[in-house]
């Protein structure tokens, strides 16, 4: 046989992957230090970022602490936080358990009803819970009228800390669910050979097993708590509860009445290294997790427990829970979007009304806002997809020195709360020369998502890119491909159903985001979530079930399709 | 075809050093076997000639062409090393058929429709695997996934085949024939070939030259049969089949033989060898060279059998005389509690140490 030789030979230089490396090290980089960077500056500066003649200060923290009722800030915050996690993970884990290991009548439909809060924001949630438990909700109503008395009161910060861990709840369920049902089951029947009943097996062996699925999102549902707008914002405002991010988003929006860019910078300094802290701390937690790692190559089917005399019982508890905080919550949204009033005292039928959705379609600014949503959703996904697949393939899968510290980059936004991300996109195209020519457009919106959630897609792309083997790379680098080449030839299209999940996932974490969008949006590229927030500060119910109920259908059409064509697998 | 030369050739992972200083010339056409247990820098040389780790110092070429010198500006990345790899899992692309995992490489050469077509047709007619051409590689089984696999090394024609343990996936009785069959199509196709493996046997077969490695280092570099017949050290005569090792002190040492006093007492005529420092020595035969004996001589031994173990095509035997313990090999069932011994001593080892002494 004769020899085809390459053309050319050595040559590090800048080749085309390693201009890809540099390339996407940079962006990753400015794109989330960007945002960041402005308010650590604002926060030691005695004036406003622009203003050239500021000057570097401590002042702002001191006015911080010396502002009356800040004390009472904080402690709120870290009280709410602390209750939204004591519940959700009482209550997630529970669940997990239940569904995932006994024969628990019911226990596939009820599975699917758990995860459908994940789908959407904790505004609509939070809207729910007001439509159906709020001091003139349906169910308050009907517990005064028929049972005497409504013992809750979702005004104070135990109220709303209950309501966020009611409603965080899922996410626990989802990570232990996990966690239980791929448990190996040879190690209960190894329990159960030793001599211990399948309740002591379950309970000495694999409920110990699921600690690093408790830990992990208790501290994640710790951080959701701190980080939470919608919940403070409609229970705590008309009581006057503040948190540190509704004390954020009020400064932020009256920014232009009274200026307080150096408290809110403060503010925001701390917010962050606490959260950034807590996201070191999980990890921290994390470490020895090894020895609980039961997940085994081999496919098996977890055995369940049979619960006896207790199925109904505890079936009974199951659908409460199931249906007091989550069907009743989407079902009072959906209704309210149908009448003209809610209330259990008039036949639901004779207040049925269009008008809702009337007003919302027949307003240029709504139509827009859905418009700009689905927008959003569809074209930021796909671009985020691409750019974090770079970014995972870069980090994991080449010889690019610097690649670790660019995945740490990359994952660093699981420490950004969403209110602190938009405020600093909100300074950063302000402060960065040319940056204005995206502010108030939904370009600005789309870039602050992707930034907001690399973690998340990563996070759907880097465990599949693991099984890929790597010597499928080496294989086709000896065959003559240049990195670049066998990324896109050989791994990435093996990789396209987690691509596909990833988008799918980006696509719904877009469409039902607000938090972020409330500093960044402008007549022009309100988004749903923006406009609702709006909507609910004026007291317009009508239109925000109305829009509350467009968003869920279209989450949910989306996610249908999602499953069946593309096959994406969006939580479990 | 080409040389492969490699010159001081060392690999250091931080304080680890995986291959230490490494020299062979293989010449064009040859079929040379990188041997060892596990770890001892094989595969990490291999994977070295083919730019897939990166060397620490030394030099690496073919033919005229140097692939790696030290200076990383001069580094061949790999793609265009214009190797074939055979990697132990095969490496099939999933996503792509058997005809496309071979049209890869030649797209990436730009090589036009026609001419691929042909070149895929000649690569897996000569793997005999040409009605699989439209097959997806989880269709095949593990022995045409091989030779998919080897078809797509050499479908570029490269001047170097490297080839990592493609066997070891295979079952016994399959790997034995599909090592024939490597070597002629190896032989037929004159490629330069560097095969890595840990099995002695296959090594054994397939080898033009064999170079045994471990710890990083080369041990010996030789045909098969002198790597069995006259190895260079104790750690060869034990990795390569099997030996007895007696312990023992040189009494007296000449140019053509040596004789040494065994730990028994007995003293037995051997070749001439390297000797520790105090004078002792170990003595290597393999239990299949060890005679039975009817009459008493030089190099007998009178042996009680202690232990006795049917390994199908011979007798096993653990045999004692005084404190020495070794094994015998014989053809048939030995009756007798008792037996008279010969070590020959044409196939007699002196070392100067154990095998992991050093």
């Amino acid at each position: 046989m004769t020899d085809i030789s390459h053309p050319g030979t050595a040559g590090r230089g800048i080749d085309r992957s390693r201009a890809i490396y540099w390339g996407v090290a940079a962006l990753t980089t400015i794109l989330v230090f960007g945002p960041i960077t402005p308010i650590i500056f604002q926060a030691f500066l005695d004036k406003p970022l622009y203003d050239n003649t500021a000057v570097l200060t401590l002042g702002n923290f001191g006015r911080l602490f010396s502002e009356p009722g800040m004390a009472g800030i904080f402690f709120n915050t870290l009280y709410f936080g602390a209750l939204t996690m004591v519940v959700a993970q009482v209550f997630g884990a529970v669940m997990a358990v239940l569904v995932g290991r006994t024969n628990l009548p019911g226990r596939k439909w009820l599975g699917e009803i758990f995860i459908w809060p994940l789908f959407v924001s904790n505004l609509v949630i939070a809207f729910g819970w007001f439509t159906m438990y709020g001091p003139s909700g349906f169910m308050t109503l009907a517990a005064k009228t028929y049972l005497g008395g409504a013992p809750w009161n979702l005004y104070t910060v135990t109220g709303m800390g209950i309501v966020a861990g009611l409603s965080q709840a899922p996410l626990t369920y989802l990570m232990c669910l996990a966690a239980v049902t791929k448990a190996d089951p040879l190690l209960e029947d190894a329990a159960r050979s030793t001599g211990a009943g399948p309740f002591r097996a379950l309970f000495s062996v694999t409920i110990p097993m699921i600690r690093p699925a408790i830990i992990y999102s208790a501290v994640l549902n710790f951080v959701v708590g701190i980080e939470m707008l919608a919940i403070p914002l409609l229970f705590g405002g008309p009581s006057g509860i503040q948190t540190v991010t509704t004390f954020l988003y009020n400064a932020g929006i009256n920014a232009a009445v009274r200026p307080e860019y150096g408290i809110v910078g403060a503010a925001a300094v701390i917010l962050l290294v606490v959260v950034a802290f807590l996201v070191w701390l999980q990890g921290f937690l994390m470490k020895g997790a090894g020895r609980f790692v039961t997940v085994r190559g081999k496919a098996s089917r977890p055995s369940t427990l049979d619960l006896g005399a207790w199925r109904w019982p505890a079936f009974l508890f199951v659908f409460a829970f199931a249906f007091l905080t989550i069907i009743s919550i989407f079902g009072g949204i959906f209704m309210r979007s149908a009448v003209s009033f809610l209330t259990p005292l008039i036949p639901f039928w004779k207040v049925l009304t269009t008008a809702n959705f009337e007003q919302v379609l027949g307003s240029a600014t709504y139509v827009r806002s859905i418009v700009n949503s689905v927008l959003v959703a569809t074209i930021g996904a796909a671009i985020g997809t691409f750019f974090i697949l770079v970014i995972a393939l870069v980090a994991r899968r080449s010889d690019f020195k610097h690649s670790r510290a660019l995945e740490y980059i990359a994952l660093f936004p699981r420490a950004l709360p969403g209110i602190i991300a938009g405020l600093g996109f909100f300074y950063a195209v302000i402060w960065l020369p040319g940056a204005d020519v995206i502010r108030g457009t939904i370009a600005v919106l789309i870039l602050a998502f992707m930034i907001r959630y690399i973690p998340v897609g990563f996070g759907a792309i880097a465990p599949a890119l693991a099984q890929v083997g790597e010597e499928l790379d080496r294989g086709a680098r000896i065959s003559g491909a240049d990195w670049w080449t066998t990324m896109t030839r050989i791994i990435v299209p093996i990789l396209k159903p987690a691509l596909f999940s990833c988008y799918a996932l980006l696509f719904i974490h877009f469409f039902k985001e607000y938090v972020t969008a409330a500093f960044l949006y402008q007549p022009g590229s309100e988004i749903i979530g923006t406009t609702m927030l709006q909507l609910v500060a004026q007291g317009d119910n009508g239109p925000v079930s109305a829009l509350a109920t467009i968003q869920v259908v279209i989450t949910a059409a989306f996610v249908l399709l999602a499953r069946r064509v593309m096959g994406a697998r969006i939580y479990g | 075809m080409a040389d492969l030369v490699l010159q001081n050739l060392t690999i250091k992972y931080g304080a680890v050093t995986a291959v230490d200083n490494l020299n062979i010339h293989v010449a064009s056409g040859e079929f040379l076997t990188l041997l060892g247990p596990s770890g001892c820098g094989k595969s990490t040389s291999l994977f070295a000639v083919a730019g897939l780790n990166h060397a620490t110092s030394g030099t690496i070429s073919v033919g005229d062409r140097v692939l790696f010198d030290g200076n990383p500006n001069n580094t061949v990345p790999p793609e265009k090393r214009n190797i074939g790899l055979v990697f132990q899992s095969y490496a099939l692309w999933p996503h792509k058929t058997v005809a496309e995992n071979l049209a890869f490489p030649l797209t990436l050469r730009k090589i036009g429709r026609a001419e691929r077509d042909e070149r895929i047709k000649e690569a897996l007619g000569l793997v005999e695997m040409l009605p699989y051409a439209d097959r997806y590689p989880f269709e095949l089984s593990g022995g045409q996934q091989q030779r998919v696999a080897l078809a797509r090394a050499l479908v570029y024609r490269p001047p170097l085949l490297l080839l990592d343990e493609p066997l070891s996936n295979l079952d016994a009785k399959l790997r034995e024939r599909a090592r024939v069959w490597l070597r002629e199509l190896q032989e037929r196709l004159n490629v330069t070939t560097i095969y890595v493996t840990h099995d002695q046997a296959e090594a054994l077969a397939v080898s033009d030259r064999i170079a045994v490695m471990s710890m990083g280092r080369m041990r010996q570099l030789g045909t098969p049969r002198e790597i069995y017949e006259r190895p260079a050290d104790s750690f060869v005569a034990d990795f390569i089949g099997s030996s007895n090792f007696f312990d023992g002190t040189m009494v007296e040492s000449g140019t053509d033989s040596a004789r040494i006093r065994l730990a028994d007492g007995g003293e037995i005529v051997t070749p001439p060898g390297p000797t520790g420092k105090d004078g002792s020595v170990v003595v290597a035969i393999r239990p299949e060279k060890i005679e039975l004996t009817g009459s008493t001589g030089p190099n007998t031994m009178r042996v009680s059998i202690e232990q006795r173990t049917y390994l199908g095509s011979v007798w096993q035997y653990a045999v004692r005389s005084g404190p020495i313990e070794f094994r015998i090999q014989t053809p048939s069932e030995l009756k007798e509690d008792s037996i008279l011994v010969r070590i020959p001593q044409e196939h007699c080892a002196v070392f100067p140490d154990k095998p992991g002494a050093n």
